[in-house]
């Protein structure tokens, strides 16, 4: 049992019924240790307590590489305190770079294709002037890349940072009520996003059942490089409009509940829903003839509205020097996307508890959208709703990690750290693949992914 | 299974786990275990940060543990 | 912890407590008394210890009913006078701190009870007193009979003053500061179960074992503390058994009878050790109420019945 926010002599309230006793009784005390107290500053233990309650940080660098694809880096930074009150805080700074190739949504081909980069407004590479929506007169010269015939076409100067920070907190409103808050903002060049989430939380059967509920409020304002295209219109027009927003409201219902001494677990119910300009704004499909030759590109066209339910149940165990951790997730949307997901880590500790490792694994598998299609006939010039997004298809993909941990203990600061290490191996098969007409036959056309993940972190 | 019928069964689910969830737990001085810092639920977020950034970017679903809105212009 | 350490009266003894805590053990207050620290703290262990020794000894001397020259002894020798005794700062405050309990115990809580002792012996046998051996006995207990009025305080003949029920607790309250005024790294007092902490040690949360009673010392539960103070109050090895019925030595002043159905053992977690101690005390004297009257409280309590 642990034995936090023990109310210090300056607060020390609890809302039941003798809580003017408890009070007087608490005075008393203070009254009787602080005037023979010998003038230390901690008289009556309340500022004691908030002056040992230190600032926890936890620091993270993660690399994250795909194969011929793209390259991140990742820096974390958490700060977090919990003061003799019972309430608690915590800031989060995430910084990441991210560099490479990233798929542009089209086929390969056995003919070669040019494509410009999101900022690019023709095909000739020479410098062009337009006007946007918004009557401003630009004059461009885009990057132009090519793809050899076969080959799955990548946009190759794809480059984004982001810069996101996060505040949460949370205080006791009694002594089985606990309400929480926080926001989030997160700034990239082409994206912006500001969230905001309160819950509230309930203890019952002796804290051993927890039910919390919380609501989220999220809004994404999007100013795509070169503006964001009119969904559905011809890549090579370059209809162009400007930025672009979606918002969207989120719930959840929680339940955590200790089932014996070795046993917890925790079931989350949550629905989400977010409206407004959903597409990828640099994601095209190809269209295809009968032969198998592309003829053109259209850009993508999701729907506006999108609604995800999800339920997710985490279960933890620990045995003398083992740990596990198993959880499950289903979700299930509106377009038509189901997944199953599932992951388990087993923490093994050395004889001193002071190191562990810690393997692995993560089985997902998800079906396509219903609007989701690798290519388009050319028949069907005006489409619905369309996209080639491979993250839209059906597909199957597993994690394989290992994890080192170390615990340090400083003698001079008094203070215990943890380093770790993980590296983890994802890869991506997709599924149902569909056979293309004539001369796609021999081609690549879902080759998946396969990424590394290292990540050293660093708490304190 | 049409959903319907999925999101029927998944709250019928978890309305009977709620129910019989009065007669399940331990005392207050059985919780040594469940005190560890490798039990607790959100016992490496960074972590789970990173996870969760990765697998939005990558996958269709996100969230389970919290929001699947993900703040971020990668989905 | 270990539940008995047999230590000579004068002596500090350092020992290992795993391998990253060492204690300085002594005996006061007729408890097992220790004062732990991380381990790498061993060279300064001695001094720490001598202070914590030292004012666990000083309240002890102070307040004890045995001692001639003790401020308790001195007040029972002014009983029957009108005028009473003036009194130190320190005995005032417990005084007045002894008032406020009894005050919002609606005197469950009293230093006068102490006359009981001589009608009860809890030695394990079957000598229960008789009735009317008790009742001669209740005239004699009050805190309202007292005239307190700091610094003044007026015993009238024939009653007692006993701070036992109050003076480990705010002996390891008094140690806890003198050693928090001047460090900041942790350390643990215990004085006999009774015990107060500033933080953890590096390694994670103390861990305190609550003795199952009637054991002999094996462990009923462990808890985990991070700050704060614990105290224990039972009646595990005091009671007297008749017919069937078994007498803890928690007597109720009102009726000087035992409580009934009072736990073995009552644990509370408080910020200082003085309002843990008295809590659990209150809770005993509440008996088959006491889970509800620390419910009501709002503190981290553990019962074994």
């Amino acid at each position: 049992m642990q034995l936090k926010n023990i109310p210090g002599c300056s607060a020390g309230l609890s809302l039941v019924k003798s809580k003017v006793a408890r009070r007087r009784l608490i005075a008393a005390s203070c009254a009787l240790l602080g005037t023979t107290a010998a003038r230390s500053q901690d008289a009556g233990g309340g500022t004691a307590d908030a002056a040992t309650a230190a600032w926890a940080v936890d620091s993270a660098l993660a690399y994250y590489h795909e194969s011929g694809r793209i390259t991140a880096i990742e820096p974390i930074v958490n700060v977090s305190k919990e003061f003799a009150d019972g309430k608690t805080f915590s800031a989060q700074v995430v910084f990441d770079s991210l560099s490479g190739s990233t798929p542009n949504g089209a086929l390969p081909s056995t003919r070669p294709q040019t494509f410009a980069s999101p900022s690019g407004k023709t095909l000739s590479g020479t410098p062009t002037t337009y006007t946007t929506s918004s009557g401003q007169l630009v004059s461009e010269s885009a990057p132009i890349y090519s793809i050899n015939p076969g080959q799955l076409p990548m946009d190759p100067h794809y480059h984004d940072q982001r810069l996101a920070l996060s505040g949460d907190w949370g205080w006791p409103l009694t002594r089985l009520l606990t309400a929480s808050a926080g926001g989030k903002l997160s700034y990239e060049h082409d994206f912006f996003s500001v969230s905001a989430n309160a819950g509230i939380a309930r203890d019952f059967n002796e804290k051993n059942t927890t039910l919390s509920f919380q609501l989220n409020d999220e809004f994404d304002s999007l100013r795509p490089i070169g503006g964001a295209p009119v969904a559905g219109s011809d890549y090579a027009l370059f209809q162009k409009g400007g930025g672009k927003s979606k918002d969207g409201v989120g719930a959840m219902l929680g339940l955590t509940q200790v089932i014996s001494r070795r046993w917890l677990t925790e079931l989350n119910l949550s629905i989400d829903r977010f409206k407004g300009y959903l597409n990828d704004p640099y994601k095209i499909i190809s269209i295809i003839d009968g032969a198998g030759n592309t003829t053109g590109y259209l850009y993508e066209r999701r729907p506006d509205t999108r609604t995800r339910k999800s339920l997710y149940w985490e279960n933890r165990t620990a045995w003398g020097r083992v740990s596990a951790a198993l959880s499950l997730r289903y979700m299930t949307d509106d377009w038509r996307v189901r997944s199953d997901t599932a992951q388990i880590h087993v923490r093994w500790w050395n004889f001193d508890r002071d190191r562990f490792l810690e393997p692995t694994v993560r089985w997902y598998r998800q079906s396509a959208a219903d609007f989701y299609t690798p290519w388009l006939d050319s028949t069907a010039a005006q489409i619905g709703y369309a996209s080639s997004d491979s993250r839209l298809g059906a597909f199957q993909a597993v994690t394989y990690g290992l994890k080192y941990g170390a615990k340090l203990d400083d003698a001079d600061l008094q203070t215990s750290s943890q380093f770790s290490i993980r590296l983890e191996y994802y890869q991506q098969t997709p599924d149902h693949r569909q056979s293309a007409p004539g001369a796609l036959q021999g081609l690549d056309l879902y080759p998946g992914l396969k990424a590394i993940l290292l990540q050293v972190g660093w708490k304190f | 299974m049409s959903i319907k019928w999925a999101n029927l069964v998944l709250f019928a689910a978890a309305a009977a786990l709620t129910a019989g969830c009065s007669s399940l737990g331990v005392k207050p001085w059985q919780r040594n275990v469940l005190a560890r810092g490798d039990m607790q639920l959100n016992a490496e977020p960074l972590t789970a940060a990173v996870d969760d950034h990765m697998y939005f970017s990558k996958e269709a679903s996100s969230g389970g543990r919290g929001f699947a809105g993900g703040g971020c212009g990668c989905n | 912890m270990p539940a008995n350490i047999a230590v000579p009266d004068a002596a500090l003894n350092i020992e290992a407590r795993g391998a990253d805590l060492v204690a300085v053990c002594f005996a006061a207050m007729a408890s097992p008394c220790e004062l732990l620290l991380p381990a790498t703290e061993r060279g300064a262990a001695l001094a720490l210890g001598a202070v914590v020794a030292g004012e666990a000894r000083r309240i002890e001397a102070k307040f004890s009913r045995y001692r001639e020259d003790s401020v308790v002894a001195a007040i029972h020798r002014s009983r029957g006078s009108e005028t009473g005794i003036a009194v130190d700062a320190e005995t005032a405050s417990l005084l007045d701190f002894a008032r406020e309990c009894f005050q919002l115990s609606d005197g469950l809580f009293d230093i006068t009870s102490g006359v009981l002792r001589r009608a009860w012996k809890f030695d394990g046998s079957e000598r229960v007193p008789e009735p009317a051996a008790v009742e001669r006995l209740l005239p004699l207990i009050g805190f309202e009979k007292l005239r307190w009025e700091s610094p003044r305080l007026a015993l009238p003949a024939g009653m007692e003053l006993d701070f036992g029920g109050i003076g480990k607790e705010y002996a390891v309250d008094r140690a806890y500061h003198l050693l928090a005024a001047q460090r900041a790294e942790p350390f643990l007092v215990n004085f006999g179960g009774d015990l107060r902490t500033n933080r953890p040690p590096p390694r994670g949360p103390w861990q305190v074992g609550i003795e199952r009673p009637g054991s002999d010392g094996q462990a009923a539960m462990v808890l985990e503390l991070e700050r704060g103070a614990l105290a224990t109050s039972g009646d595990a090895r005091r009671f007297l058994q008749k017919d069937g019925i078994r007498y803890g030595h928690i007597l109720n002043p009102r009726t000087g009878w035992p409580v009934r159905d009072a736990p073995r053992s009552v644990t509370v977690a408080a910020s200082s050790c003085t309002e843990a101690g008295l809590l659990s005390t209150l809770a005993l004297l509440h008996g088959a109420d006491a889970e509800v009257f620390l419910e009501q409280q709002g503190v981290g309590h553990w019962l074994l019945r």
